[in-house]
């Protein structure tokens, strides 16, 4: 089956499907893994809404794309370099902190995403967007208040999160290095990087973390389908039964 | 008899609810703890082999719906540790006695899951024999339990359907998914029937609970009730249930059965079941893995909200 | 209970204009996140629109044993339900 995606707006769209479908899949690691019964609940919820939305996401290119494949084919068929979700999403669950931060380094770029596709020319990408507005505001507010609970807790928690930030925001980079996709879909892309550091400085300081200086990686685009190592194993388990059983219908 | 114990006793025989603060026996306390506790144990310890699965679902519609169902079942199991606190237990205690043993868990949790089939078999047959259970505690005499029961009754009613679901794919689907799907009734079709617990003139416990009303029908009238539902379900799937002497009695207008293996039920019960270690090992490190965030969100209380630690 | 972990009783309202209504406790460190978790726990089916949570130690209730002073006393007071009264056949709107 042929899943090269040749549209352009849906080219765009799936680094959106894609990023949400690869963090739902890294938060639904934490069931029943939570540090207490209520936040296995909370991830659960987010890890659900990231679902819905990338779902909501393919159906819309599987549109575009003339329907010839189907949201599972996109999600079960494609190998490593056909996915393409920025790096953040995919780096594991080391601990409680590690998921906090991915998920709030995430929850602020992903809300002026959708924010901004409020504008989009496609009416069902705009609908998408007000719906996933309200699922992120609340999962921002989650993961921006275990920030502070985390920062400003005790020591340990704060040298654990303080770890956690200065390992991703070395994924940070190429999320905003636009090709012209990006400037094409995107309504200011620019507004995009100064929205995201504004919050993020603003928020690390007030929970009494640092953010180092980070040398320039060079680790190839997220938009050519590189990947950190980690993106073979989450697909190769989440993907087994379709690929072991091609002829199943489940 | 006290003022006290009488307006117990009259709450029982009028069947009407006894409320955290009303008077009870010790005993009644005590037994309700126990049956409560095992419940929540249930619901949490039951959450790792549907889990064992989720990353692994093969389709989208079917990781969220099985990511929803295990999210109840969290919030199933926090409703009932909240019942057991109106009775004067806290959660920390309840996971120190789960983490020792002396409280239980169904022991069908103990079983691994092995194939995605399985997923269907655990709705299906776990949940459905589940709920055959929940349903006739929505009556029992303790009010939160009671209330309890119906609000997760409501909520589990898609449990059940999503399992069955789950089994017709596989039933009807490719030879290798229907050999699945058999292979997966095989082996929960006994383990579910023993949810129910012992014999009723085996069941140490059962007597005393029936009189209180905390218990409404007997484990035999239950695991017949299931019986009876849940093999003519098996013959719409086309499959056969691994128990040679199923067969309807005109007589008793009830499924016969073979007896039970209860040496197996009660090995599994102390401990010895495939996966006991397991399950509370799993328990036992998410908890102590986290002890740090929970410090953290204690020091942070402290620091922001003027609480007393 | 676990240091710092403190119980939260949690009211529910179904629709604007109906009250308040107790439907649980749950767990939460702190003011915020006993509101997330409560959102969380109680109404994953949309079941409110509006939530309180208020510390379980804040509940104040009439001790047990002075029940019956309390509430038997409006027993006997018949003429605080309008069914007390009679209206005579055919007066209307009363």
């Amino acid at each position: 089956m042929d899943l090269t995606i040749k549209n352009n707006e849906a080219k765009f769209l799936v680094r959106l499907a894609d990023t949400s479908l690869i963090l739902g899949q890294r938060l639904a690691e934490m069931c029943s893994n939570g540090p207490f019964l209520e936040e296995d609940i909370a991830l659960s919820n987010i890890s659900l809404d990231l679902f819905g939305r990338a779902e909501e996401m393919y159906k819309i290119i599987c549109d575009i794309e003339g329907n010839n494949f189907t949201p599972d084919d996109l999600v079960f068929r494609r190998n490593e370099r056909e996915y393409f979700n920025i790096k953040l999403v995919e780096q594991p669950n080391e601990d409680f902190a590690w998921v906090i931060v991915r998920q709030f380094l995430h929850d602020i770029y992903v809300q002026e995403v959708y924010t901004q596709l409020l504008n989009s020319e496609n009416s069902e990408v705009v609908g998408l967007a007000q719906k996933v507005l309200k699922e992120v505001r609340y999962s921002y507010i989650h993961s921006k208040d275990w920030m502070e609970r985390l920062g400003l807790g005790t020591e340990e928690s704060n040298a654990r999160v303080q770890s956690a930030v200065d390992h991703q925001l070395k994924y940070i980079e190429e999320i905003f290095a636009f090709d012209e996709l990006d400037k094409t879909y995107l309504a200011d892309s620019d507004q995009l990087r100064s929205v995201w550091e504004n919050d993020v400085n603003a928020t690390l300081a007030a929970c009494n973390l640092e953010r180092k200086e980070i040398m320039p990686l060079t680790m190839r685009d997220f938009r050519d389908g590189f990947h950190s190592e980690h993106i073979g194993h989450l697909l190769s388990i989440m993907q087994y039964l379709p690929r072991a059983y091609p002829d199943a219908k489940w | 008899m006290d003022k006290f114990e009488k307006a117990f006793n009259d709450i029982i025989e009028k069947d009407l609810k006894v409320e955290p603060r009303d008077w009870m026996p010790e005993k009644y306390r005590k037994t309700l703890i126990r049956q409560v506790s095992q419940h929540a144990h249930s619901e949490i310890i039951g959450m790792q082999p549907e889990g064992n699965w989720l990353l692994r679902a093969p389709s989208l519609r079917s990781k969220q719906v099985l990511l929803a169902k295990i999210q109840d079942e969290a919030g199933h199991g926090l409703y009932l540790y909240s019942v057991a606190e109106t009775l004067g237990i806290s959660r920390q205690e309840m996971n120190a006695q789960l983490h020792s043993g002396e409280a239980k868990y169904s022991s069908i949790f103990n079983y691994p899951t092995l194939t995605w089939a399985d997923m269907g078999a655990v709705g299906w047959l776990v949940d459905g024999s589940a709920i055959v259970n929940q349903v006739s505690l929505q009556r029992t005499s303790y009010g939160p339990y009671a209330r309890g029961m119906v609000r997760i009754c409501k909520e589990e009613s898609f449990h059940q359907r999503q399992g069955y679901e789950i089994m017709v794919k596989m039933a009807f689907g490719t030879p290798e998914q229907k050999e699945m799907a058999q292979d997966a009734l095989n082996r929960f079709w006994e383990p579910s029937l023993m949810m129910f617990g012992p014999h009723d003139a085996d069941s140490a416990h059962s007597s005393q609970s029936m009189a209180w009303k905390i218990k409404r029908e007997s484990n035999d009238h239950l695991r017949q009730r299931f019986i009876d539902r849940t093999v003519p379900q098996a013959e719409y799937l086309g499959l056969t249930i691994p128990d040679p002497n199923i067969k309807w009695n005109e007589e008793t207008g009830h499924y016969d059965h073979s007896p039970f293996n209860w040496d197996e039920f009660w090995n599994v019960v102390n401990g010895n079941g495939p996966c006991n270690q397991e399950r509370l090992d799993h328990h036992k490190k998410a908890l102590s893995d986290n002890t740090w965030v929970r410090e953290a969100a204690a020091a942070y209380a402290v620091k922001t909200e003027n609480v007393v630690a | 209970m676990e240091s710092g972990d403190k119980v939260w009783e949690v009211f529910i309202q179904k629709k604007p204009g109906l009250a308040f209504k107790h439907v649980g406790s749950c767990h939460a460190y702190d003011k915020k996140m006993a509101i997330q978790n409560a959102r969380d726990l109680y109404t994953r089916r949309g079941e409110g629109r509006a939530l309180w949570v208020v510390p379980a130690d804040a509940i104040v209730a009439v001790p047990l044993d002075d029940s019956e002073a309390f509430f038997d006393p409006g027993d006997d007071k018949v003429y605080r339900h309008a069914t007390f009264y009679k209206t005579p056949d055919g007066v209307k709107y009363l």
